[in-house]
């Protein structure tokens, strides 16, 4: 198993869309903190005012949230899907599977390799952001004090579980499709477009009798659990509720990519 | 050892969802030590059964025992190095990198990734992203590859695919270098010459089935004379009495004599002695083409 993670994590870290995505995911955060602090310090631009203090550090958790989803939700379902897709599209899945490890060795390697960069990609996020904000302050001549370790924490804990959950989701598309172009087409459709739309007819059904159907999807459960950061708010689904379904999306599509993976002829 | 084999299958057969029946109860058997010769015409079930063999694809039914092992198992593919259709690499490393990749996952020293590159004589490019190779490279990069782990036994299926006629030979170079020794290869191809001149055994397969198994030599036949002569039926009625019934065939309005080329001198000798015009005596071969298209029932030319 350890020689199959140090060979998933040769190539993967030599990988560019994994470099380009680390950048861009910190690019976002600098481009969300410039864009909110032109905001607050010209308040004619925007059509709601932004408040400079939220952009000090010690708020900067809930802005490092918002930069990371859905963008970085996004990002991870391409990601995900070019990781695994592109293994059958250049002919990689037979090499690697006539070597020696079994099939499901080599897909607990890439899972490792991939769920240790999600991690990376969620420090990334915060460290920009934490920059970012300390640049406000140091430029607005505000004292620089930090949320509670704990608060960081979660934070940190819930957007690497939404990236980690949709990272899975383009994953398993990779190997659904056997190649990256149409898992990731399908998965940022589904992201951006399919998912909102069902949720909205489901909701609609019966007078909403058939609401938590809707409240079973990921995007659903990743707004309710960023939600939850917003001091006193309130939505359909609990925080408590969104990390479970949000970690049973996360298992379930590993599971079924990896039996999927292991039962099938590669052709 | 010499004769035990290396590769056995019973009744291997692939039948796809679709009803195509892609290999259909191949008994074959790969003796180590041999460079066996795996011939057919394109979607004869080449690359099915040597996939099959490895372990990408699940046979429908039949059994298979490579390197002692099921097809497949950790155990078997540790002996086994393969490179099935094109060689496989990530683009965007280098030929190196991804021999290291391989290497890593095959659980072998590194350092042995160079030892393969100066093999297939690639060391000098091996910095170059595999994206940037040629065809004979990447064929190169896919043989060092599978000569990783020192296997028992490489199976190599169509390697001087997309190769000019140089890259072709110098592949043929290398397969012949690497099958000396102990080691097993077991190589695919639709080119008659090129089994011929590297392969110790050959298995045809036609339309998913195995349909011969054997030496080149027994498959091209036994040694003969070829006579030209006139008037051919004098001509055959003397090498009849000579060299009995059996021995002596017509082919294409020559006589074709079972007998072994030193036989020349007397035949021609004979004719003479009764007036008989001959015009061509030479040894006669069989060639493995004529061979291969009889089997196959393919059209030769066509």
């Amino acid at each position: 198993m350890i020689t199959t993670i140090k060979s998933e994590l040769r190539k993967t870290i030599r990988r560019p869309a994994l470099q380009v995505g680390s950048g861009l995911v910190g690019a976002v955060v600098v481009l969300v903190y410039g864009v909110l602090w032109y905001q607050a310090t010209h308040p004619a631009s925007a059509e709601r005012p932004v408040a400079l203090a939220s952009l000090y550090p010690e708020n900067f958790v809930s802005n490092v949230l918002g930069a990371g989803y859905p963008l970085g939700a996004a990002l991870m379902i391409v990601l995900g899907a070019l990781i695994a897709g592109s293994e059958y599209s250049w002919g990689t899945m037979k090499t690697l599977f006539t070597q020696g490890p079994g099939r499901l060795t080599v897909w607990a390697g890439r899972v490792v390799v991939f769920m240790t960069w999600t991690v990376f990609m969620t420090i990334v996020l915060f460290a920009v952001g934490a920059a970012c904000s300390v640049a406000v302050a140091y430029f607005e001549g505000h004292a620089i004090s930090w949320p509670a370790i704990v608060d960081i924490a979660k934070g940190m804990g819930a957007i690497w579980l939404i990236f980690a959950a949709n990272g899975a989701v383009g994953l398993a598309l990779g190997v659904l499709f056997r190649q990256s172009a149409a898992a990731l087409g399908v998965g940022i459709v589904y992201l951006l477009g399919v998912e909102i739309i069902v949720v909205r007819f489901v909701d609609a059904l019966n007078n909403g009798a058939y609401k938590w159907i809707g409240d079973l999807f990921v995007g659903q459960n990743a707004s309710a659990l960023l939600q939850s950061f917003i001091p006193h708010s309130t939505g359909p689904i609990s925080a408590e509720q969104a990390v479970i379904v949000l970690g049973s999306y996360l298992a379930g599509m590993l599971i079924i990519a990896g039996a999927l993976q292991r039962q099938r002829d590669v052709a | 050892m010499e004769n035990t084999t290396i590769v056995e299958t019973h009744g291997l057969t692939k039948r796809y969802g679709s009803g195509v029946l892609a290999v259909d109860s191949v008994d074959m058997s790969v003796r180590r030590g041999e460079v066996y010769g795996f011939l057919g015409p394109n979607g004869a079930g080449k690359t099915t059964t040597l996939r099959m063999l490895v372990g990408l694809i699940r046979p429908t039914s039949g059994t298979a025992s490579v390197a002692g092992h099921a097809p497949g198992a950790p155990t078997g593919l540790a002996h086994i190095g393969s490179l099935i259709e094109s060689p496989g690499f990530y683009p965007y490393l280098s030929g190196r990198e991804n021999l290291k990749v391989v290497a890593e996952l095959a659980g072998v020293p590194l350092r042995r990734a160079e030892e393969v590159l100066d093999i297939v004589e690639l060391a000098s490019r091996a910095g170059r992203k595999f994206g940037t190779y040629s065809t004979g490279m990447k064929q190169r990069l896919g043989v060092a590859a599978a000569l990783l782990k020192d296997p028992d036994l490489l199976i190599l299926d169509e390697p001087t695919n997309g190769l000019d006629p140089q890259g072709m030979a110098e592949m043929r170079k290398l397969i012949r270098d690497i099958g000396q020794g102990e080691r097993t290869v077991l190589i695919s191809s639709h080119l008659l010459g090129e089994v011929e001149q590297i392969c110790d055994r050959v298995g045809v397969i036609s339309n998913g089935r195995l349909v011969r198994q054997s030496t080149v030599q027994e498959l091209v036949g036994e040694e003969g004379v070829l006579v030209r002569a006139q008037p051919v039926a004098q001509a055959e009625e003397v090498l009849v009495r000579a060299y009995g019934r059996e021995s002596v065939s017509r082919q294409d309005g020559a006589i074709v004599l079972k007998a072994k080329p030193e036989t020349s001198v007397e035949v021609n000798r004979a004719l003479m002695a009764v007036g008989v015009g001959v015009s061509e005596l030479r040894p006669f071969e069989r060639s493995l083409e004529e061979v291969f298209f009889q089997l196959t029932g393919e059209k030769q030319g066509a």
